[in-house]
């Protein structure tokens, strides 16, 4: 195996049931309890799971909360050890799983860049070679020689990436660090996730925001339920994460509101497939238990809850079924597969309908244009461009 | 245990700076900053010389009372500083533990190195009450290195497997201070090792003691080379030494037994 693989092989890991019994009461129950014929409870975290990664490859994690992600990294780095199964790393592992937790608040930045390189796992020399660069990536300047505990959140978190980001290792283990830290900073911080991707570091990438996913992985692994539910190209497993998301909020959000979608249709209003740039109507069959006065909001989503644009019109709905129409007008998208959200809010915020999902549709027409590497579109837009250079 | 011992020495470096990390920040506010670790053994000293000069003592062998119980002092209090805060080092790192894959026994390894550098800075105070007494230290007073290996070995088997245990059964916290006080009497502290070898002491008791408690013969070698300038007793130092090893030994394997849960439940 060449150094920068990664080797999973059915593992399985539990943790032991929660312990929530502070008093000698409750302990004595449980010594009791415990006793009795096999009753101990685990939770298991992950299920056989199996996972190889090439040298020099760059895969992301993803999934809900406690889906197990973290668990997966962690087991992976040796930070915790899995209950059964094979994982073999090779080469040496640089773990980012908490960006700022190796850091001591009451020494000075200068102090600390040296003990969290240690811990992380660069030698002092590496670390006193590299310092400077550290610093100015940090954009610290003079603070480097202030305590820790006097900066600011966003300026300890700078410290620990810049540490990290200059570890060179095999293998580079990240656990959703960058959801913090403003825009500048998240852009560097791709950018040089991208740049140690070049040099052929192997990197496993956890987060949930699925953007950054899709500009720095070139492939995916969705975690579910401890069990892998699918792994390929970024894209599709990302595309298929997406869905089942929207799917998900489809069901939690079971009608109960005065104002309830009963069927829902989208179409091109020339009859044809949607297609970028065309026209969309949306034809929502409603059912109102009475008369309502707010405002109806439409919204259109990659699945998640996020959308990427709304539109809303204020008017008062009669009771009984009836039928919402809106025309969407040159919809900007380009090729892939999105949903439709609706919501009804009334005058005092009141919510008649909460927001989810009623439909979702596949867009036929142009691909997104490729930005720059290690820049990450948040919402795909389709625009048309003219060029001209003098 | 080889293979573990081998792994360690390739994180030797972390052991070094987390101890730095603790050492700075122990001082880092504190206006008189790192004389403290200077001064703090000095006002031992006098609290001390205060309290035990007027107390009948269990015969000292000779030695000025308050020279013969503070070396004892100084031993022992490596040995209590060294389980207080490493068999904590775990609970207190917790946040590292969670986070990083360096070798766990780098935690209570470190504690041990700041602790054994506050010794030797409190082992200076020592010369003032050299002074006092008017005698100097021994020519046999360069075995002490020898002696301090031994104890550095029990202490970093016994804070091991503490600090593993404690893990797993957080009452230890609570038992472990008490443990600790009670630990200033168990040793020959403030009485003569030789209480043990008197007639009225069945035979078997001397070097039962010396392997189940090696910081005794320690406590009592030091002595005899430093203040009476006398040879090492080898007999009981090889048993200590035996003991020594024995606690290093089962206290690292039950440590590395344990560490497979330490991220999981710490």
């Amino acid at each position: 195996m060449p150094n920068g693989s990664i080797q999973v092989e059915q593992v399985w890991k539990r943790f032991r049931a929660d312990l929530t019994a502070p008093l000698f009461y409750d302990q004595l129950k449980r010594l009791r309890h415990s006793i009795g014929p096999g009753r101990r409870n685990y939770r298991w975290v992950l299920k056989d799971i199996n996972l190889e990664v090439e040298p020099g490859a760059s895969v992301a994690l993803i999934g809900i909360n406690g889906s197990g992600k973290t668990t997966l990294l962690k087991v992976i780095s040796q930070v915790t050890y899995q209950t059964a199964g094979y994982c073999n790393v090779r080469g040496r592992i640089g773990a980012l799983l908490s960006i700022t937790s190796g850091l001591h608040p009451d020494l000075t930045g200068r102090e600390n860049v040296f003990l969290y390189g240690t811990v992380l796992g660069m030698s002092r020399q590496a670390i006193r070679k590299k310092f400077d660069e550290i610093v100015e990536f940090a954009d610290l300047e003079t603070a480097i020689n202030r305590q820790v505990k006097f900066y600011s959140v966003g300026m300890q978190m700078r410290l620990g990436f810049s540490v990290a980001a200059f570890l060179e290792p095999d293998v580079l283990l990240v656990d959703e660090v960058l959801a913090v830290g403003d825009a500048n900073f998240q852009q560097k911080c791709l950018q040089r996730i991208g740049e140690i991707v070049r040099q052929g570091t192997t990197l496993l990438y956890v987060s949930h925001d699925l953007a950054s996913v899709e500009a720095s992985c070139d492939r995916a692994v969705w975690l579910a339920d401890a069990v892998i539910q699918a792994q390929g190209p970024t894209k599709d497993v990302v595309r298929m994460y997406r869905t089942a998301v929207e799917h998900n909020a489809m069901l939690v959000t079971a009608n109960d509101g005065e104002l309830r979608v009963l069927k829902a249709e989208v179409k091109a209003t020339d009859g044809g497939q949607i297609r970028s740039d065309c026209d969309v109507e949306v034809i929502l069959t409603v059912n109102a238990r009475e008369s309502l006065d707010g405002n109806f909001f439409i919204g259109v989503s990659q699945g998640t809850a996020f959308p990427m644009f709304v539109v809303y019109q204020h008017g008062t709905l009669p009771e009984g079924d009836f039928e919402i129409r809106c025309v969407l007008n040159h919809i900007p998208l380009p090729k892939g597969r999105y949903s439709i959200w609706a919501a009804m809010v009334g005058s005092k915020n009141s919510p008649y309908m909460p927001w989810n999902p009623v439909i979702s549709f596949e867009a036929f027409g142009p691909d997104q244009f490729r930005p720059p590497e290690g820049v990450m579109i948040l919402t795909p837009i389709y625009v048309k461009a003219d060029w001209q250079v003098n | 245990m080889l293979a573990s011992a081998k792994r360690l020495w390739a994180h030797r470096e972390i052991i070094f700076t987390l101890a730095e990390r603790d050492f700075r920040a122990q001082y880092k506010q504190a206006t008189l900053g790192i004389l403290w670790a200077l001064l703090s053994p000095v006002l031992t000293l006098v609290i001390m010389i205060a309290v035990f000069s007027r107390a009948k003592s269990f015969g000292t062998e000779g030695i000025p009372f308050a020279l013969f119980s503070f070396v004892g002092i100084l031993c022992w209090s490596f040995f209590a500083s060294a389980l207080g805060t490493g068999g904590n080092s775990l609970l207190s790192n917790k946040a590292l533990l969670a986070k990083t894959q360096f070798p766990r026994e780098c935690f209570p390894l470190e504690t041990m190195g700041v602790t054994a550098i506050n010794t030797v800075l409190s082992w200076i105070p020592l010369v003032i009450l050299f002074v006092i007494f008017g005698r100097a230290p021994a020519v046999a007073t360069l075995w002490a290195p020898l002696f301090m290996v031994l104890e550095v070995a029990f202490a970093a088997g016994v804070t091991m497997a503490v600090a593993g245990l404690i893990i797993q059964m957080r009452d230890l916290v609570q038992v472990l201070p008490v443990i600790i006080s009670l630990g200033l009497f168990v040793n020959p502290v403030i009485w003569p090792l030789s209480k043990l070898s008197e007639p009225s002491v069945p035979k078997f008791v001397l070097p039962l003691y010396c392997f189940v408690n090696p910081l005794g013969p320690v406590i009592d070698n030091v002595r005899r080379t430093m203040l009476l300038g006398f040879e090492p007793n080898w007999y009981l130092v090889g048993i200590a030494t035996l003991g020594a090893l024995f606690y290093l030994v089962v206290g690292y394997r039950l440590f590395k037994r344990l560490e497979v849960s330490f991220a999981d439940i710490a």
